[in-house]
Order: structure tokens, then C-alpha cells, then sequence
């Protein structure tokens, strides 16, 4: 199956190309940019290098007056001989004069939030290496048709996503993988993980935006999966031979996908030399995990409201900005695995010096429930316009219960030196 | 980053007025810098910047803007986009000035890496412009009575007559304590401006070095800017001008900001 969805995204890419290739081609310029990065990351705790990536990343533009098409293509080299070839977009443009339509594999980012995913979720995201990447490598590219209608001040998105894409998590093997403990020993049917490209499995996902002077906002409405599957657990039992009692001698874990309707808004506004942010999001289909044993499977169904407020402000070379995200559970049951609330702040300072060559920065984020956080301090030079390097450390803190605490062990010094071309 | 006035910077700012059938004795210093700051420079311009910083070394760093800006009445929109250096490429500024003196702009900056629009304050206008040696006040953000203007002299150079203008600043903790500048009396181009520090020291100096006469208007095409204290300097360079072209309104835009150039 797998084989005739790439055939099918392969057939639809060449048919785009070729349609439209040659028009383009005939009033337009092509540009050609991007970089060339080495990341070279250190773990405190042991020493151990646990990140040597060298990457290209390319941007190839074709650009016309009422058509483009852009491809980029990244080329990531782990250690000696270890490739990861990702597409991360190739789309095609079309210009009206009140309408925009895009066609192809393409990033989609949504909201005011920074550094969390509230609204932000047409773009599926790759967590391979957690939050660490840089946001803009961090999400996934979707296929997808975009239709943009422009009236005013305001706009209206509509996004049909044909072909379903999910968080890529980190696996066995990774450091950033934490094994969940079961209490027998687990077997994995993977039969309902993938979603079939189909008219019936497509999602939807609907905005409407409006600029003004005094507030931007949008509305946001989505019919689409859950973009990390649920595990549907199986209990099995044998017969003790001699108590004659039932034993839990194994788990059947099915990892299936549920369908979400998402429906949300953003707004940000400038207050002074502040700028103010919301973002909030009602999420009806969730499935959580629970120890209930009369749940079917240990899912129970429930819905979650997920919102952040944050405040910018800056003065002279140094900007400030916080977050407050909150994540509410209704009808909360005390067997599930999740807590019921979830607060979490954000906390970024930057300062640049030096003619803007110099720049320090600091990003944190910090659970307010067990009090652990990741913290990311880090410095860039700019020796020229194009080259640069940056030092820089992510430190995990706290208690192991919470979800940047657990990863302690993984705190980290690292350089990145880049060349923009 | 914030503004956009750059395109009319300098123009706004020094360009040559409505030629004057006012005499100098019936000039005030305020009166003076008003024919500076109000003259007509049509009603939309088009043109190419590029900004080369050079720092005491001799070392150079050059940005390159594509900027837009149209004068809708009783609000300017301006729109740049960032074409050099790599690293900013494709960014683009949005920029909605108010006559209405109260209000302050709205700007918007998209990143085309994190394919995001954020709005942004314009409240400190004492920020210096991507690491030049001009701040936004610099460029054509201030207002007429932000300062108190006073004719110092008259001065003739060359064989051109000036107006020597002194402005102090009304807001005693403004990162100038004084600005004097030399205002050409046939055209009312400032040809030169002197800025000083808090403590009273002479900071930066500002000179033009080229002015043209463009659709009937002065623009002002290559200005550099020397901070003597720091011994850098930023020379401003503008091609292309094009002025009443007639750039329709949804140039401005959000739409335009994210689908570029």
C-alpha cells in the first residue's frame, strides 16, 4: 500500500510539472538558495556525541506573474554514510485576482503561538529528535490542495489534505525514545496505523482571517485525525494450572487513528511596545489512555480545550516574550493516564550587539505541575553576511514525571555552523 | 526591524521643497524644517535600496531591499522586501503610518522560514535599522513637533546659502540631545546633519552625496551616515525610482507579504 501511495503523490507531482512547467517556465525567473549546516551535539552526562548531522537544504523557485512552482529538497548526513532524503515541498502556485490556489506537498502553519502547536495543526510534526529542531524543520510537509480567497481586509483558507500524514515519533534506538512499561509482555498489530489515501479518509480544514489596525484574528474549523494514534489494548489471559485463576500473560496493542473535529481561533494585537497574543482550541474525538478496566481497549473518549496567552514586548536591541499555555480535559476521569490540567510558560530573551552580528539568546520552556523545564541558551556570531556559527546548550531539569524532566539524561552543548548561499 | 519609510527617507527628510517665495527673514527654524518635512513627493514610489554598512576596518556588509510605498490619504502603507543578504532573503515588512500623530504605526514582518506573519510594536523608533547607523527616526519617522527648531545662522558655502536649523528634542531622555542642519536655501535639501549624543558630544554625521530630480520630484539618492564616536558608517544607495506608477492597494498586503516580490 505504501508503494501505490508514493506512486500516486510521484504521478500527481510529474502531472503538475508537466502541466505547468513549461509555462512558467516562459515568463518567469528561477532562483536557486539555502545552506549547507554542520550540527555537532555533546550529552553532559557521558560525553557521548549524540548528534553529528551535516546538512543541505535547497530552495529551487520558479517564479511567474500568475504561476510558480517551488521545490526543497533537504539532504541530511548522519554521522559517517547515514542519508535522510526529505522533499520537505514542491508545490505549484496559481495567481487570480481575488484567489490563490497551491497543489502539492507544502508546510501549512497556522496561529500566534510560538513553539507550540495549538491551532497550528495541518502540518503534522517530526519529533524524532523532540522540540529540538528548528521550527521550521520541525513540521512536516502535507499534500495538499490550498485555496486562498481574498476580500478586503480579510481571507478565507480552505486546505483539502487527500493524503494523511502523522507525527513522526522517535523510536527504539533513539535517545529521545522512552519505552512505556506494560505490565505483560506487549505484541503490536500495526494493521490500523495507516490511513489509506481515499475520499472518505481526506481531511478538511477551514480559516477565516482578518487584518486590521486596531486586532488580527482568525477562526479556524478542522474535520481531520489525530496526527499520534491511540493504543488500543487487549488484555490476554491463560488459566493458572494451579490456582485455577486467570493470568495476564500478554497485551495485543493495536495503535489505531481517531477521527478530531477541531474547531479554534487566534488573535494578536499591539498594546504600546507590547504585543499581545492569544490562541485557543476545542478538540472533540480525543481518545486518552486509561487504567479504567471497564474502558474497551483502556481508551475513554474526551474532549480538551488547549489554549496560550503570550506577551511581547521590546525595547532597543532586547526582546522579551512569554507564554502561558494551558491544557484542560472535560469530564475527567482519575484513571487516566494524562493530568487533567496542564500548565506550561515559555520564556524567550534576545539581545543583539554588535551592529546585529553578535546575538544571545534565551528560550525556556517550564511545566508548572512538576516544576522540570528545558532551557536554551545559546549565542550566534555572524562572521559574514552568509556564515555563522552558533553555540549553544539544551538543558532538561526536573522532576522525571514531567515531559522535559524525563529527558535529563539527554541535556546537551552543541555547535552549529552555517553557510547561506 | 520596523519601518519602512525608507524609500521617502531621506526624501521626506531633506529633499528639496516647493521652491519658497517666503525670505529667509520670514522664516522660523520650524518653519524651515516643515518645508523639509511637508513637500509633495507623490503618491506612490517604487525603488531598489541598498544599504552597505562599513565598520572601522574598512570591512563591508551589504542589504538589498525591493521597497513599495503609496500614500492612501489619511494613511501610508509601505512594503519591503528583504532581497540580500542569504540569511533574511524573501522577508518581507509591512508598514501603516497614520497622520493622525496620536497613533502610532502597525507593522507586520512575515519570516519566510518560519511561514509565519507576526505583528510587531513600533514604538521605539530609537532602534537602530538592521544594524545601520540609522534609526528609524532617521529615516523619516519623526515628527515636525517632536522638537523645538531654532535658526541658528545662515551660512554660505561654495557659493550655496544655507539655513543652519538647531533642533532639541522635547523628550529629555531622547537618545539625541541636539540635531543641527544644513538646509539649502533654493531648494530646502538639507545637505548635511549633525547629531549629538546625550551627554552633548557630536555622535553622527549625515551627508548627501547625490540628489535627483525624478517624475518632477527631488529624491535624494545616496546619503551616508558616519558615527564618528564608533568610526562606522552606512551609505544608503536608491535605484530604480520610480514615483506615481500607480501600485494598486492589495500591493499592500498580507498576501503580497508571504508570496514576495
Amino acid at each position: 500500500m505504501k508503494k501505490t501511495i508514493k506512486i500516486f503523490k510521484i504521478n500527481l507531482l510529474a502531472v503538475l510539472l508537466l502541466l505547468t512547467g513549461q509555462m512558467v517556465l516562459a515568463q518567469s525567473t528561477i532562483g536557486i538558495d539555502g545552506f549547507v549546516r554542520n550540527y555537532t551535539g555533546v550529552q553532559y552526562n557521558n560525553g557521548d556525541i549524540n548528534m553529528l548531522q551535516n546538512t543541505l537544504n535547497l530552495n529551487f523557485n520558479l517564479m511567474g506573474d500568475k504561476m510558480a512552482l517551488k521545490a526543497n529538497p533537504l539532504i541530511y548526513l548522519y554521522d559517517i554514510d547515514s542519508f535522510d532524503f526529505r522533499m520537505r515541498e514542491i508545490y505549484l502556485d496559481m495567481y487570480f485576482n481575488s484567489f490563490d490556489i497551491r497543489i502539492g506537498k507544502q508546510q501549512i502553519v497556522w496561529g500566534k503561538a510560538d513553539g507550540v502547536f495549538i491551532t497550528d495543526i495541518v502540518s503534522p510534526l517530526n519529533l524524532t529528535e523532540f522540540l529540538l529542531p528548528d521550527f521550521d524543520e520541525i513540521r512536516r510537509g502535507v499534500y495538499a490542495v490550498k485555496f486562498d480567497f481574498y476580500f478586503g481586509n480579510s481571507t478565507l483558507e480552505a486546505i483539502w489534505k487527500p493524503v494523511y500524514a502523522g507525527n513522526e515519533l522517535p523510536g527504539p534506538g533513539s535517545i529521545w525514545y522512552k519505552p512505556p512499561e506494560f505490565p505483560a509482555p506487549p505484541t503490536f498489530d500495526r494493521s490500523k496505523e495507516i490511513i489509506n489515501p481515499s475520499l472518505e479518509n481526506s481531511e478538511a480544514y477551514l480559516k477565516y482571517s482578518f487584518t486590521s489596525s486596531a486586532i488580527d484574528f482568525d477562526l479556524m474549523g478542522a474535520y481531520t485525525w489525530d496526527q499520534t494514534p491511540s493504543m488500543f489494548v487487549e488484555k490476554q489471559f491463560a488459566i493458572d494450572t494451579t490456582t485455577h485463576n486467570p493470568v495476564l500473560t500478554g497485551l495485543l496493542i493495536t495503535p489505531e487513528h481517531h477521527r478530531l473535529y477541531v474547531a479554534g481561533g487566534s488573535f494578536t494585537s499591539t498594546i504600546k511596545s507590547f504585543v499581545l497574543r492569544g490562541e485557543a482550541a476545542y478538540y472533540n474525538g480525543k481518545y486518552f489512555q486509561t487504567a479504567d478496566p471497564m474502558a474497551e481497549g483502556a481508551l475513554v473518549e474526551k474532549d480538551y480545550l488547549h489554549y496560550v496567552v503570550g506577551l511581547d514586548y521590546g525595547v532597543g536591541h532586547l526582546k522579551l516574550s512569554t507564554q502561558f499555555i494551558q491544557k484542560y480535559i472535560f469530564d475527567y476521569d482519575d484513571n487516566m493516564d494524562e493530568d487533567e490540567v496542564q500548565n506550561t510558560m515559555t520564556f524567550l530573551g534576545r539581545y543583539d550587539a554588535m551592529r546585529e552580528t553578535l546575538h544571545l539568546e534565551l528560550f525556556s520552556y517550564v511545566g508548572l505541575k512538576y516544576g522540570d523545564a528545558l532551557i536554551r541558551p545559546k549565542i550566534t556570531y555572524d562572521f559574514s553576511d552568509a556564515f555563522s556559527i552558533l553555540l549553544g546548550s539544551n538543558i532538561f531539569v526536573g522532576d522525571e514525571r514531567g515531559m522535559f524532566g524525563k529527558y535529563q539524561d539527554n541535556s546537551m552543548i552543541y555547535t552549529k555552523i552555517k553557510y547561506n548561499f | 526591524m520596523k519601518t519602512l519609510k525608507i524609500t521617502f527617507t531621506l526624501a521626506l527628510f531633506f529633499l528639496a521643497g516647493i521652491a519658497s517665495q517666503l525670505t529667509a527673514q520670514q522664516l522660523t527654524g520650524r518653519e524651515i524644517i516643515d518645508q523639509v518635512y511637508n513637500r509633495p513627493a507623490g503618491d506612490d514610489q517604487t525603488s531598489d535600496l541598498t544599504m552597505t554598512l562599513i565598520n572601522k576596518s574598512g570591512d563591508e556588509r551589504v542589504r538589498k531591499i525591493k521597497q513599495f510605498t503609496k500614500d492612501f490619504g489619511n494613511i501610508e502603507k509601505s512594503i519591503m522586501f528583504f532581497v540580500a543578504p542569504a540569511d533574511v532573503k524573501n522577508t518581507s515588512f509591512m508598514n501603516w503610518t497614520y497622520d493622525d500623530d496620536s497613533k502610532s504605526d502597525d507593522q507586520w514582518i512575515y519570516l519566510p522560514a518560519l511561514k509565519k506573519i507576526k505583528r510587531i510594536s513600533s514604538d521605539s523608533k530609537s532602534d537602530y535599522f538592521m544594524g545601520s547607523d540609522f534609526t528609524y527616526d532617521d529615516l523619516g519617522d519623526r515628527k515636525l513637533d517632536d522638537d523645538t527648531h531654532e535658526l541658528l545662522r545662515e551660512e554660505t558655502i561654495d557659493g550655496v546659502e544655507y539655513y543652519v536649523v538647531q533642533s532639541i528634542p522635547k523628550d529629555e531622555d531622547y537618545i539625541y540631545s541636539k540635531t543641527v542642519t544644513w538646509i539649502r536655501k533654493d531648494n530646502f535639501i538639507g545637505l548635511k546633519k549633525e547629531f549629538y549624543d546625550e551627554d552633548g558630544e557630536l555622535l553622527k554625521i549625515l551627508k548627501i552625496k547625490e540628489f535627483k530630480k525624478i517624475s518632477e520630484f527631488w529624491v535624494i539618492t545616496l546619503s551616508e551616515m558616519e558615527n564618528v564616536q564608533k568610526n562606522h558608517r552606512t551609505s544608503m544607495k536608491l535605484d530604480n525610482v520610480k514615483i506615481n506608477t500607480g501600485i494598486p492597494a492589495s500591493k499592500f498586503s498580507e498576501r503580497m507579504m508571504m508570496r514576495g516580490i
